[in-house]
Formats: C-alpha cells, sequence, structure tokens
C-alpha cells in the first residue's frame, strides 16, 4: 500500500463530498469561533474593574454554557446527518475489498483533518473577531478608559478541549455505525434510517413534566431574587422539554390522529400524516435545535434591547435622587447633623436641594404570610419568594416628606408601597397594628423597590425602639440598626452635581456612610446596559446564524428525500399541484412549528424574565413588553426570510 | 375494440442544452385486446420505459397517438390526466417505488384515499386481493421491514385494487431473486386468467415467456412478434431465446 494511502484516501473522500461537508467545515469553525470569542470575553480581567462586571460575567458565563451545549447537540447533528448520507459509500468500500478497520482508519483521519482544520481556522478567526467585538463594545459603550485585551490562554485551552472532545465523540459514532452495519446495510444506509418512529410515552412524559415544571416555575416566580436563582433551572427544564415533546410528542400526537382512520384516510390529511410523521422523526432534534436557539435570540435581544433602551430609567430607579448619603449605625437622635454638614457645599455651589427626603429608618428583613411578617431567620432562604423588607419610619419623617399632618394611635400604622397591601392589620414581631390608610409611595434607597417591600409608618421613636430592641433579640448579632437617609435632587450640570458629590464624600470620613451620586454611576450603567446589549446582538447573532444554518441543512436534506417521493405520487395518480401543495404545506409547518414554539416559551418566561430585569432596575414592564414583541416581529420575518431562500434550494431539488 | 391502441409513436429526448438528440422511438404500433397478457421485449436502453411512460401519460410523444378504451390519451387535460391514471392504470415498477413513509396496507390504499374512497370500501377491496397475494401478514409492516418479491407483491396489490383496466408492469422481475421471480410471474398469470389485462416490458426471457404474447422491439420499433397460442412456458423460453439470436445476428424482420 503506498504511502499516506489512508491520508489521502480521507482527503478526497472529503473533497468528493464537499456539497455536504462545506457546510459541517463552516459550522465547525462559525461554532468554535462563537464559542472562543464568548469564552475570551467572558474571561476577561478588564471586565472585573467595570461596576457591574460580575453580573455582566455571570451572564456571558451563561451564554458560554449555551453555546457550548449548543455546539456539543448540533455537530453531533451534522455529523450523524453526513454519515447517513455516506453510508453507501462506505457500503461499496467494503465490498469492493476495504476491511471495516481500513475504513475505521480513513475515518479517523477525516475526522481528524476536518478537526485540524475546523479548530485552526475557528480559532484563529475566533481570535481576530474577538480582539475585533472587544474594540467594537468600547465603541459602541464610549468607554472613555480603554480595556486592554488579551487573547485568554484558556479559552484557547477550552476551545480544544471541548471542541476535540466533540470531534472525538464524532469519531466515536461513526466508528460505531461502520462496526455495527453489515455491509448490505451500509449500502442501503439511508434507507435503514427511515424506520417508523415508535412511541416513546416515557419520553412525553417526561417531556410534558419538564415543560410544565419549567413553564410553572417561570409563573410562579414572583420576587427579583428568585427569578435570578431559578432561571437557568427553569431553561434547563424547558430545553429538556422541548427536545422530549419534540422528538416524542410530535409522534404521538400524529400517530393518535392515524389511528382515527375517517380522519386519517381522506387524501389531504393521508399524506400529510404520514409524511410529517417521518419528517418529525427525522428532523425533531434539529427543530427542537431551531427552537431553543430561536427562543435564546429571542430573549436575549428583547432583555438586553429593553435594559439598553430603559438604562435612564434604571439609573433613576437605583439612584432615585441626585444624590443620596445613608448613614449607617446611627445611635443618636440628631437628625439635623448630616443636613447642616451637606447642606452649606451645596450652598457654596449656589444650588437648592429640592424633593427632599430626609428620613429615618429601621429596615428588618422579614418573610410575609398574609397580614404577618415572620421575623427570624429560620422562617425563610435567601431566596424564597416571600422574602422582604419592612422599613419603619417616624410619622414626624414621613409628615416632612409627604408635607401634610397627619395623626396616627399607637397601634395605627401607615403603609407605604408600590406593592398593594390589602389587610387590615399588620403583625411583627408579636405586636399587630391596625393599618389606618394606604399612603403615597416614595422612593428611597433603591434597592426596596426591587422586593415586596414595604415602608411601615408608625407613631414615634418610643415604637421604632422597641420594634428594633424586639428585632436585636431575634437576630442577635446580624440585627439591623437605625440608619439615617438624605436624599435630594439638584438642578446642575452634571460636572457639577460630580464637584458637589467629590466634595461631599471628602468631607465625611465615616466608612458607614454611604454616599451615591447619580451622574457619578451614570458612566458605569451605560457600561454595563451598553455592555449587556452588545453581547445581546451579538449572542444573537450568533444563534441566528445556527438556526440559518440548521434550516439551510434541512431544506437539502427534505430535498432529497422528497425527491423520489415526489415522482412514486404522481406515478400513483396523484397531481402535480396537488403534490407540490402538500409538500409545501408540511415542509412550512415543520419549519415554522419551531418560531410558534419559541413565540410560546417567550409568553410563558415573560413574567419570569421581568422579575429578573427587576435585580438589574428595570421595573418598566411594558418596555419590555413591546421590546419582545418587536424582537418577535423583526425575527420571524427575519424567519421568513431565511425560509424562502433555503425553500428555493428545496424546490429546485425536487423539481429536477 | 382494442383495450389500447399504439398508432406510430416517436420519441426524441432532446438533451437538456438542446445538443445531443436520442432517438429512444421511431415508429411503434401495436394494440391490445382485453384479457391479454403482452410482453415486450427489448435490450437495456432499447425505449421500453420510454414508451411505457407515454402509454402512462407520464411523458409525451414526439408524434403519434395513444387511444385507451378508444380515447386518446394525449386529449385528456392535464387537470384530469391524474385521475385518468388512477383510475384506468395500475403500475408495477422495477424497484417497486413503495413510499417509506407509508405502511404496506397504506402504500395499497394510496391510490384508492387520492380517489376519495371510503375506508370501508378501501378494506373491502384490499382483503380479497391481500389474500390472493399473500400479504395479509406483513400489511402492518414498512417498506424496509420486508423482502423485495413482499415489496413487489405489495406494488401488485397497488396496482390491482383500483381495478384498472390495464396493469402496466416496467422489469416487475429486475430487482427480484429468482424464487421470488417465478412467485411473482406465477401471479401475473393468475391475475391474467381472472381477466385482467397486463403490459408487461422485460429484458428478461423468463419473464417474457409466461406472456401471452411477446413484441420485441428494437432500433425503436416493433421488430417481431410471438405468439403463444398452445405452447407451454419451456417452448416459449426457447423460442424467444431463439428469436433473440435471430435478432442479435442481424435476422430479418418478420413482424
Ligand atoms: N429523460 C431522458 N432524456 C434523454 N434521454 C433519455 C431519457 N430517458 C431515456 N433516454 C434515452 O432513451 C433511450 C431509451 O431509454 P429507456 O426507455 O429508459 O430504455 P429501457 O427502459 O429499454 O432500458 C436510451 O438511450 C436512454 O439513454
Ligand atoms: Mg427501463
Amino acid at each position: 500500500m503506498p504511502r499516506f494511502f489512508y491520508q489521502t484516501l480521507a482527503l478526497n473522500n472529503l473533497k468528493k463530498n464537499s456539497q455536504t461537508y462545506r457546510a459541517y467545515l463552516l459550522t465547525c469553525i462559525g461554532t468554535i469561533c462563537m464559542y472562543f470569542v464568548l469564552h475570551s470575553i467572558s474571561v476577561n480581567q478588564a471586565l472585573n474593574e467595570i461596576s457591574g462586571g460580575a453580573q455582566l460575567k455571570i451572564l456571558l458565563f451563561f451564554g458560554v454554557i449555551v453555546i457550548g451545549i449548543f455546539s456539543t447537540i448540533f455537530l453531533l447533528y451534522t455529523n450523524s446527518f453526513l454519515i447517513k448520507r455516506r453510508k453507501k459509500e462506505f457500503g461499496l468500500f467494503n465490498i469492493l475489498g476495504m476491511e471495516k478497520r481500513h475504513l475505521a482508519k480513513v475515518m479517523f483521519w477525516e475526522n481528524l483533518f476536518t478537526a485540524l482544520f475546523g479548530l485552526t481556522v475557528g480559532i484563529v478567526s475566533g481570535m481576530i473577531l474577538s480582539k475585533l467585538m472587544f474594540l467594537v463594545l468600547l465603541k459602541l459603550i464610549a468607554f472613555k478608559v480603554p480595556l486592554a485585551f488579551e487573547i485568554p490562554f484558556s479559552s484557547i485551552s477550552t476551545s480544544v478541549a471541548l471542541f476535540g472532545g466533540i470531534f472525538a465523540l464524532s469519531l466515536l459514532y461513526n466508528l460505531g455505525q461502520i462496526q455495527l452495519a453489515k455491509p448490505i446495510e451500509l449500502l442501503r444506509g439511508e434507507q435503514v434510517g427511515e424506520r417508523e418512529p415508535r412511541t416513546k410515552w416515557l419520553l412525553i412524559l417526561l417531556g410534558t413534566v419538564t415543560l410544565g415544571l419549567g413553564y410553572t416555575i417561570a409563573l410562579t416566580t414572583e420576587s427579583p431574587l428568585q427569578a435570578f436563582s431559578r432561571f437557568f433551572g427553569a431553561v434547563l427544564l424547558v430545553m429538556v422539554g422541548t427536545y422530549c415533546l419534540f422528538t416524542a410528542g410530535s409522534v404521538g400526537v400524529l400517530k393518535l390522529l392515524r389511528r382515527n382512520k375517517n380522519y386519517y384516510y381522506q387524501p389531504r390529511h393521508f399524506t400529510a400524516v404520514s409524511g410529517l410523521l417521518f419528517r418529525m422523526k427525522q428532523n425533531a432534534v434539529g427543530l427542537a435545535n431551531i427552537c431553543i436557539l430561536s427562543t435564546a435570540v429571542l430573549v436575549t435581544l428583547s432583555t438586553t434591547f429593553a435594559l439598553y433602551v430603559g438604562v435612564e430609567d434604571q439609573l433613576r430607579n437605583r439612584f432615585p435622587r441626585s444624590i443620596d448619603i445613608v448613614v449607617y449605625d446611627v445611635e443618636n437622635t440628631d437628625m439635623g447633623e448630616l443636613r447642616a454638614h451637606v447642606f452649606p457645599i451645596l450652598e457654596r455651589h449656589a444650588v437648592q436641594p429640592q424633593e427632599l427626603l430626609d428620613f429615618r429608618n429601621l429596615t428588618i428583613t422579614v418573610a410575609q404570610e398574609g397580614d404577618s411578617f415572620l421575623v427570624g431567620r429560620e422562617y425563610f432562604s435567601d431566596f424564597s419568594p416571600n422574602v422582604g423588607f419592612l422599613s419603619f419610619l417616624t410619622l414626624a419623617d414621613y409628615q416632612k416628606i409627604v408635607n401634610k399632618p397627619l395623626a396616627l394611635q399607637e397601634d395605627e400604622v401607615i403603609i407605604c408601597s408600590d406593592t398593594n397591601y390589602p389587610y387590615e392589620t399588620l403583625t411583627v414581631l408579636e405586636q399587630t397594628f391596625t393599618v389606618k390608610e394606604q399612603g403615597t409611595p416614595f422612593t428611597g434607597q433603591g434597592y426596596l423597590d426591587s422586593f415586596n417591600s414595604y415602608f411601615v409608618i408608625v407613631k414615634d421613636l418610643e415604637i421604632l425602639g422597641e420594634l428594633h430592641k424586639a428585632q436585636a433579640k431575634v437576630y442577635g448579632e446580624n440585627a439591623s440598626s437605625f440608619t439615617h437617609y438624605l436624599g435630594f435632587e439638584l438642578e446642575s450640570t452634571p460636572q457639577q452635581q460630580l464637584d458637589i458629590y467629590k466634595e461631599i464624600r471628602a468631607s465625611i470620613a465615616n466608612p458607614a456612610v454611604d454616599i451615591n451620586s447619580r451622574a457619578a454611576e451614570r458612566d458605569s450603567f451605560y457600561m454595563l446596559y451598553g455592555g449587556l446589549f452588545f453581547i445581546g446582538i451579538f449572542l444573537g447573532t450568533l444563534f441566528l446564524m445556527g438556526t440559518v444554518l440548521i434550516i439551510y441543512y434541512k431544506q437539502i436534506t427534505e430535498g432529497y428525500d422528497d425527491q423520489k417521493r415526489f415522482v412514486i405520487m404522481q406515478q400513483v395518480g396523484m397531481d402535480q399541484a396537488e403534490v407540490k401543495r402538500t409538500i409545501r404545506s408540511q415542509v412550512l409547518m415543520v419549519f415554522f412549528l419551531p418560531l410558534v414554539t419559541a413565540g410560546i416559551h417567550v409568553l410563558f418566561a415573560f413574567k419570569m424574565i421581568s422579575k429578573l430585569l427587576g435585580v438589574f432596575n428595570l421595573t418598566n414592564i411594558a418596555l419590555f413588553a413591546w421590546c419582545c414583541v418587536g424582537t418577535f416581529i423583526v425575527f420571524g420575518l427575519f424567519y421568513g426570510l431565511v425560509y424562502a431562500c433555503t425553500a428555493r434550494v428545496y424546490y429546485k431539488i425536487v423539481s429536477v | 375494440m382494442h383495450i389500447l391502441e399504439v398508432n406510430n409513436l416517436k420519441k426524441v429526448y432532446t438533451t437538456r442544452f438542446g445538443g445531443n438528440k436520442v432517438q429512444a422511438l421511431s415508429n411503434v404500433s401495436f394494440s391490445v385486446e382485453k384479457g391479454e397478457y403482452v410482453a415486450i421485449m427489448g435490450e437495456s436502453g432499447s425505449g421500453k420505459t420510454t414508451l411505457l411512460n407515454i402509454l402512462a401519460a407520464l411523458d409525451k410523444p414526439t408524434s403519434g397517438e395513444v387511444l385507451l378504451n378508444g380515447k386518446n390519451i394525449g386529449e385528456i387535460k392535464e387537470k384530469e390526466i391524474s385521475a385518468f391514471r388512477r383510475d384506468n392504470l395500475g403500475f408495477v415498477f422495477q424497484d417497486f417505488n413503495l413510499l417509506d413513509t407509508f405502511s404496506i396496507q397504506d402504500n395499497i390504499f394510496l391510490p384508492l384515499v387520492l380517489a376519495g374512497e371510503t375506508h370501508l370500501e378501501m378494506n373491502k377491496r384490499l382483503l380479497p386481493i391481500a389474500r390472493q397475494l399473500e400479504i395479509t401478514p406483513i400489511l402492518g409492516k414498512y417498506p424496509y421491514e420486508v423482502s423485495g418479491g413482499e415489496k413487489q407483491r405489495a406494488a401488485v396489490a397497488r396496482a390491482l385494487i383500483t381495478r384498472p383496466q390495464l396493469v402496466l408492469a416496467d422489469e416487475p422481475t429486475g430487482a427480484l431473486d429468482s424464487r421470488a421471480t417465478a412467485a411473482l410471474l406465477k401471479l401475473f398469470t393468475e391475475i391474467n386468467d381472472q381477466g385482467q389485462t397486463i403490459l408487461m416490458v422485460t429484458h428478461s426471457i423468463q419473464a417474457a415467456s409466461h406472456g401471452k404474447r411477446v413484441l420485441f422491439i428494437k432500433d425503436g420499433e416493433v421488430f417481431h412478434q410471438l405468439y403463444r397460442t398452445s405452447l407451454s412456458t419451456q417452448e416459449m423460453y426457447q423460442r424467444i431465446s431463439d428469436t433473440l439470436t435471430t435478432i442479435a445476428t442481424g435476422g430479418e424482420r418478420r413482424a
């Protein structure tokens, strides 16, 4: 045997099958590149320095995982598709005297060449692209300080490890296919795949349960923190459910339809049901992929777009006043000291504090159960849905905020919150108060808005003091103390606000004092949300690319498979127009099923995602809803366009 | 009246880029009586499939006409052609042409479903045919699960279930082993004995020797024909072989 016999043969094989292999290679390169770019940005050290960089990194890491999963499934799927197409070729080699171990060698070299080529080109283009992407990112959100971007070695090694693993798995699968098959089966390769799909009740059950569970979790998520902790689980459940139901559920439904003889044996339904049955069998995984990807595109684009558009809102939610000062561990009762310290600075800058918020409060972590609020760690974990805060204020401070005289008895409270409080009493720390009225909601300490929390106005300092003592007994070391909040709006330029902020900062040396300036935080907000939007576009585009590739592959396969059926149906007496119509409707149904399902997923996820966005201080649900609708429309149009283009390829194949 | 009459059929294929022209049929004429079993013999490439496709109105002749029950199939409107084919013709192909998306039973039902028959009627028609063709046990299976012989019998059942005027078979034994071939040919004789008109094209002497009449085509024309009369299959086989030898050695035309 000549030297490099197997290597040469392997190369020739790749060349010979270039029509399908080109798309496979492109997919390999594409996914490797995507993964590499995302990974390299996600481990980028510079992100640590941005405020909010940690959240960004979590999101990026999530993206890396999703891309990893997606790449694995998709590459394995594409590979199995290719090998199925080539079984006949292997059968021929086998019959012409090549042993299976020789075939295995050829296979090995083919895979090695593919892997080397894919990894090299993928990683190199990833390197170029990641640098470029990072520059684009910096440009897009106008970083004042340029961030360094280095190609992290870990990105190279993880990419090689992950995709090397995928290629190895593909090879194993291919070898298994050759090893298990008899030559005659290899020759018949393609037909063998046409096995009648069985109804897998267990999978249907699993799919229904996981999907139901995922949807339920999404629908019953009440707090942002809860959403944050549950999101990943819910996504995984819905993904599993989607795969199960696309593969097993669709077959189950179609088989039920087939069992109904009067329905099934009608010209329209007859070919449609049986055709779909086999299409689903061959396409289910691909369609589930498309569905998941489409959902991912919709979610990433709509959320990141909403966050970016609403960045000023979020800023205002997080920092309700131009400047706010929170003094923790307030012991003394003199509230005037802070004002006396801060206001002269304002005077020097010739600005008036407006919309003044100046109060002392006691914030207690509680678990709400109807009208009673349980205090104590045993009642809640960090992420339980009923966890919240009660923030107690005295009537005197509240009157200053709302500017009107009010009266309260010792056992009466006023409740202020965006969340409606439907009960007549409020019980906390073994004291029961009568709710006198629902007061005007006011903002202060922005984080309180993100949760189901209430401001509770009590009669006077004495009651406040009692509550403080009572909770200190329960929480011991972790008990909260009084805080003093001073916040005001300033009508001046951002630069002046920054100057004032710096001056106040410099004049207060106490570490137990928190000073925030909206103007000072604006940059980091733009960084975070602009960055997120960038990542969203990026991820969305990547997912879209995947979707296009799968659809393209699907159309080609469908085309080749349908070509034969098309001819036979005409011979049996179906007219050409009719054949075209049934095929068209089946193809349409199969291709738009994932899009519709993706829409349903988004619909169910809507509530959870809006809560999740609360973590990022986005509370404008309507804005998010519009972003979802907009994304869906744009994506739907794009999807339709891709479909139309690939459908042309399909009809060209079929009508030869 | 003839059930099928073919007059001066000519078919010239023009390749896609215009250039080469292939004359598949130059001048074919023959007729078939009701209840006949006609085999058309010819070498590979002699235009047999072309002829069948034209008879089935799947392809149009360059010139000439085909009359089925006196009706010129060239004049049937495009819209009605499928229904016409469905109602009057049954097909059996070399490679079976069963749809892999249907069970054997549904493959057989296909033309009836397309014709809008009720499920009850379909079952009523299927039972006797399935019994005769001995495919009752495999009705629920899928094409890839059964042997070639079984597939071909299923295809025959599909051709017969519409009770066609004429069954057209294109090399029906071409993909079968000898045992399945013998069984299928016996079956054809059987259904022909029950009155079914059959037109079969083949290059297999064994297959042709079962026909009641054998036409030979060569160079795009009917070159010769043999009547079986009272000959046995064995003797018929011999006669066909002799004729083919004559044709091959350039014998004279005796049509
Ligand atoms: N679609 C076509 N286009 C061009 N030439 C064709 C086409 N179909 C058949 N031919 C040619 O016509 C001749 C007859 O073919 P065919 O009818 O298939 O022969 P047979 O079935 O007897 O083997 C052959 O030379 C073949 O190459
Ligand atoms: Mg032929």
